[in-house]
């Protein structure tokens, strides 16, 4: 067991890339970063459809056990992430985009507390592939609110500042959220690991684990998509 | 003793200076630039929990706003892991 967990040591971290060569182009994927982030979608995705069978009743009933459990779940997602919304119908708009989002990190963070499993979002490419999603979004929502010649006007005026400001916009604010995710999953995953490996006579090994991950990966998931709820505002509000 | 350190001197090779310099780097990199956030949140945190102290009501809205206080505090950490990163694996 011990030995193990040092070889896990050893290779944490690495990442078995595979190359694909579509005539000139090579195109280098992690083949287990795509399994592991299709298994959380379709984690999410089973789930759903596993507990909407339990919603079938009409409305007049008493609310069952999967039902309360489900009110409580959307209740405190409403309340954490409605509510910092800038106005009401952005809210009601964006808000299953956002708790799409919430829940699928969630899920991906989860990943890691099974057994043979790793967290998706453990590799910098998912985590700054979401934040390309949110920046995107963002950008959008800016385009819209202000029109191309407001949009034009937020990035160049004064113009000598233009730089700073696409930088620190356009660079810097992707890179820090999906880096922020990546980083604190990563973390969480080597201190566990080592933990294990280094103080295994000493610690409860399946506690520690259980209580970090489910602990670290509901924060993570929690300020990402809280930060795509601020990232929205600033990109709505109008001056 | 000094022909101890002679013979131990002898073995390393400029490479092996590099990665020395590097490890230190990135550990420094990753221990100053996480001083900075660190101060930062515990303030973040002290203010807030202040304020639910003297609210209690207004908890939900305080948490929400400390967390994303927190994230971007933490944003100058997450630079310097960055840094430490590319330090370690690619330069």
């Amino acid at each position: 067991m011990r030995e193990e967990l040092g070889k896990l040591l050893d290779h944490l971290g690495q990442k078995e890339i595979a190359t694909w060569h579509i005539g000139d182009f090579a195109i280098q994927v992690d083949p287990k970063t795509i399994v592991m982030s299709a298994i959380a979608g379709l984690l999410v995705v089973a789930l759903a459809l596993i507990l909407r069978r339990a919603l079938r009743q009409p409305i007049e009933d008493k609310p069952n056990r999967t039902q309360a459990a489900l009110d409580f779940v959307v209740d405190q997602l409403n309340g954490q992430l409605l509510s910092n919304f800038s106005s009401k119908s952005l809210g009601t708009r964006m808000f299953p985009f956002v708790s799409t989002l919430f829940l699928y990190i969630l899920f991906s963070n989860w990943l890691s507390l099974l057994p043979g499993l790793e967290a998706p979002t453990s590799d910098p490419n998912v985590t700054l592939g979401l934040a390309l999603l949110v920046l995107v979004m963002s950008h959008v929502f800016l385009v819209r609110t202000k029109g191309l010649r407001g949009y034009k006007k937020e990035f160049f005026t004064p113009w000598w500042l233009s730089p700073i400001t696409i930088m620190s916009e356009v660079v810097a604010r992707p890179l820090s959220h999906g880096f922020r995710l990546f980083g604190n999953v990563f973390a969480e995953m080597v201190l566990v690991t080592i933990v294990l490996a280094k103080l295994e006579p000493f610690v409860i090994p399946i506690g520690l684990r259980v209580i970090f991950g489910i602990g670290f990966g509901l924060i993570q998931a929690f300020v990402f998509s809280i930060l795509t709820v601020a990232y929205i505002n600033l990109a709505t509000e109008k001056h | 003793m000094l022909q101890e350190a002679q013979t131990a001197v002898q073995g390393i090779s400029g490479a092996d200076l590099v990665q020395v310099a590097k490890f230190l780097a990135a550990g420094l990199c990753m221990g100053i630039g996480a001083l900075g956030p660190g101060i930062g949140i515990g303030n973040a945190v002290s203010h807030a929990l202040d304020g639910i102290a003297r609210q209690p009501e207004s908890r939900g809205a305080l948490f929400s706003t400390m967390i994303i206080g927190c994230a971007i505090v933490e944003t100058t950490a997450i630079y310097a892991l960055l840094i430490s990163i590319v330090l370690l694996f690619v330069a």
